[in-house]
């Protein structure tokens, strides 16, 4: 696979509005073949412990993984913005998430990240698609994860793929969270994604949403963040996104072992209905 | 070898406690503090003496008063030469400042000394938001105008609203009462058991009030001389008509069987056993033994369930058992706290799996339970209730006879708990 170095992390910005024009082009759906990856890039230790806050993560010297998933996203954004795809940002939905720390990373080393697309397939409703990263320090393999993406009306030849749906049973929420109306701009400022249906009203009903929504990998370290000081040194966590957190909102969460491993959900507040369901494995 | 010591409790001191906004409304932790040393130095002759050492302690606590307790000596009838401590361990603070001196007595590091506990719910720190904080701290670190001006330049309307002290478990977001209504439903604690259990603790103080058993335990305060929140004339079916506060519209916990926001500061002096008598001071009740521990709230444990495990490895490590008590003093943060660290002894699968003992501790006689009243009638200014229910239960020890034992329990936020046992001398 052709790898395009970048000399740095892409600014998001002109980038995304590209990314949110709808593609006109017609036909089977199309995304980059080559990958991009930006090397020795250095981790700014302010905007760390900013993300750390604003997810409630303790500020260390070792990061967490969904912070590593926040420094590859402008690639997922420069990839989704190429010319050669047909697949834009505008619309598509966060499906799931996967990602395997496979040694403790912490603020100090300089990482190379690499973002390469895979497995367009198609979908009821669509296509989806997996943006598969990885982080190294030197030759070393520290991180990898997939996003799992839904474009919404692109065509794929084939079968439709099911998407299995993810175990969840209800519990009593052992924790409850209050997100401000302005969470989405917290997480916009130290996540760098300026997606508009997180902050604005409008940018929310043009997507169907009564209300800005909370971006879904906020949830996803704000529940790790939960039980982090239980969490083995290396491990994998995935996540299903089952449902959109309006904000303001009111969310119970749970978490609670599963033999060596924890299974844990971001619900409604009376732990009926899952917004995110997560299973952690050593 | 140094012949063995023994820590006595010489008796207390402590104000009336009121609802919060209340009589008490501009006084501070350090003037309530202060009154309540005061009251202790006068009743037991301290005026102008060098102390050991006065532990004290507040939860709700002003940044300003990071030396609380030493100011309070200071502004004292002690001697300004008494040296003093902080102690935080939430609601425990006060039992643990008691436990701290006892130790030290024990040890032969004091000969004498003062526990003590504050809160005012009415002078409660106010501070900015951490975003606010977050701008001056960075424009104090900057070196230029310009870097300056950045860093105020991040200060928005919405960063300038005070906040108040939270008042929930930061770990799970729930309110003390939020995570007690989730034990009560676990338990099954009725509504009529939790109102039964308020109604005894008004009947009990208003008892113990009108006999004067406090009249050598509390002093007046601002014009107040009796327990504000003390409703003696009220009734079952006052209890029943008041509307849930706590787990919804089903939920069974009210404001009359929940305590309220309350100021008092409360002291209990305690020397070695032969300096007490050297000195002609009281020797009521001796601390046998104490201890702490802690539950995982975090992982869905009952966060006010910690004293029944304190309770279970203090009886271990005693050799006695539960019945083993003359009085028991279970700190009534809420009515179904008390019902259900019972319910936790009284249930052999709690005690199995949670305790790890081989069956149920067993059950407490109910008339030996609070009997004259606790937080629930007096009110709970937080760090104080220790104080209050050390001295007080001491007395009663010391009124029953020598040798009588008292079991003290409290539960403190955080999911964890402090209980000790006392033995009139």
């Amino acid at each position: 696979m052709e790898i395009r170095e970048l000399a740095a992390m892409p600014a998001m910005g002109p980038l995304f509005a590209r990314a949110l024009v709808p593609s006109l082009r017609r036909g089977p759906a199309r995304v980059p073949e080559h990958a991009v990856r930006v090397a020795g890039l250095s981790q700014d230790r302010a905007r760390l412990a900013d993300y750390d806050r604003v997810c409630g993560f303790a500020i260390r010297d070792e990061v967490p993984p969904t912070w590593l998933h926040v420094l590859t996203f402008p690639l997922h954004v420069a990839l989704l913005s190429d010319p050669s795809s047909s697949v834009r940002l505008a619309g598509v939905v966060h499906v799931s998430n996967r990602m395997r720390l496979h040694r403790p990373v912490t603020a100090a080393e300089r990482l190379d990240a690499t973002v390469h697309i895979e497995g367009l397939r198609p979908h009821q409703r669509g296509a989806l698609f997996d943006l598969v990263g990885e982080i190294r320090v030197g030759d070393e393999l520290v991180w990898d994860g997939v996003s799992t993406y839904l474009a919404p009306g692109a065509v794929v030849p084939g079968e439709p793929v099911e998407v299995p749906k993810p175990e969840f049973t209800v519990s009593d929420p052992i924790a409850q969270w209050r997100l401000p109306a302005d969470l989405g701009k917290q997480y916009r400022r130290v996540s760098g994604d300026p997606n508009p249906i997180h902050t604005t009203v409008i940018a929310a009903k043009a997507f169907g949403f009564a209300r800005p929504i909370i971006h879904g990998m906020w949830t996803h370290a704000r529940l790790l963040a939960g039980f982090e000081a239980r969490l083995p040194h290396t491990y994998e966590v995935e996540v299903s996104f089952t449902k959109p957190i309006l904000l303001p909102g009111k969310v119970g969460a749970w978490w609670r072992p599963d033999g060596v491993n924890w299974a844990a959900a971001a619900t409604t507040p009376d732990g009926s209905k899952p917004y995110l369901v997560m299973a952690v494995r050593s | 070898m140094n012949a063995p010591r023994s820590a006595v409790i010489v008796g207390g001191n402590r104000t009336p406690f009121v609802k919060a906004g209340g009589a008490y409304a501009e006084a501070s932790n350090l003037d309530l503090l202060t009154a309540a040393l005061d009251g202790l130095a006068a009743r037991f002759g301290l005026a102008g003496r060098q102390l050991d050492e006065v532990a004290g302690g507040a939860v709700l606590k002003h940044s300003a008063d990071f030396n609380l307790t030493r100011e309070a000596v200071l502004g004292s009838a002690l001697a300004p030469t008494t040296p003093a401590v902080d102690l935080q361990q939430a609601c425990g603070t006060g039992l643990e400042t008691v436990i701290y001196l006892h130790n030290k007595i024990s040890l032969g590091q004091a000969e004498v000394g003062i526990g003590a506990g504050v809160d005012s719910a009415s002078d409660a720190p106010i501070v900015v938001t951490n975003r606010l904080r977050r701008a001056i701290l960075a424009a104090n670190r900057a070196k230029t105008v310009p870097t300056r001006l950045a860093a105020l330049s991040a200060i928005r309307p919405a960063h300038l609203m005070p906040v108040a002290p939270q008042v929930v478990e930061p770990r799970t977001g729930l309110s003390m009462g939020e995570h007690q209504a989730a034990t009560t439903k676990r338990w099954g604690i009725t509504r009529q058991a939790q109102d039964e259990l308020a109604l005894a603790s008004h009947q009990h103080l208003a008892a113990a009030w009108a006999s004067g058993f406090f009249d050598d335990l509390v002093t007046g305060y601002l014009g107040v001389t009796r327990d504000g929140l003390l409703r003696a004339d009220t009734s079952r079916e006052k209890l029943a008509a008041l509307k849930p506060v706590f787990g919804g519209v089903d939920g069974t916990m009210t404001a009359g069987n929940s305590t309220a926001l309350t100021d008092g500061a409360a002291t209990v002096l305690l020397a070695e056993e032969g300096w007490a008598s050297a000195n002609g001071l009281p020797r009521l009740a001796r601390i046998v033994d104490a201890q702490v521990a802690a539950v995982d709230h975090t992982a869905g444990d009952d966060l006010l369930l910690a004293p029944a495990h304190a309770v279970a490895r203090l009886l271990a490590r005693q050799g006695m058992s539960l019945g083993d008590f003359e009085f028991y003093e279970l700190h009534e943060a809420f009515a179904s706290t008390v019902l259900a660290t019972m319910a936790a002894w009284e249930s052999a699968a709690y005690c199995r799996e949670s305790l790890g003992l081989p069956d149920a501790l067993g059950s407490i006689d109910r008339d030996r339970l609070n009997v004259n009243g606790s937080s629930l009638a007096a009110g709970h200014p937080f760090a104080a209730t220790g104080g209050r229910i050390v001295a007080s239960l001491a007395k009663q020890l010391h009124a029953h006879g020598s040798g009588a034992r008292g079991l003290v329990s409290i539960c403190a936020a955080g999911g964890q708990g402090v209980v000790a046992i006392l033995e009139a001398v």
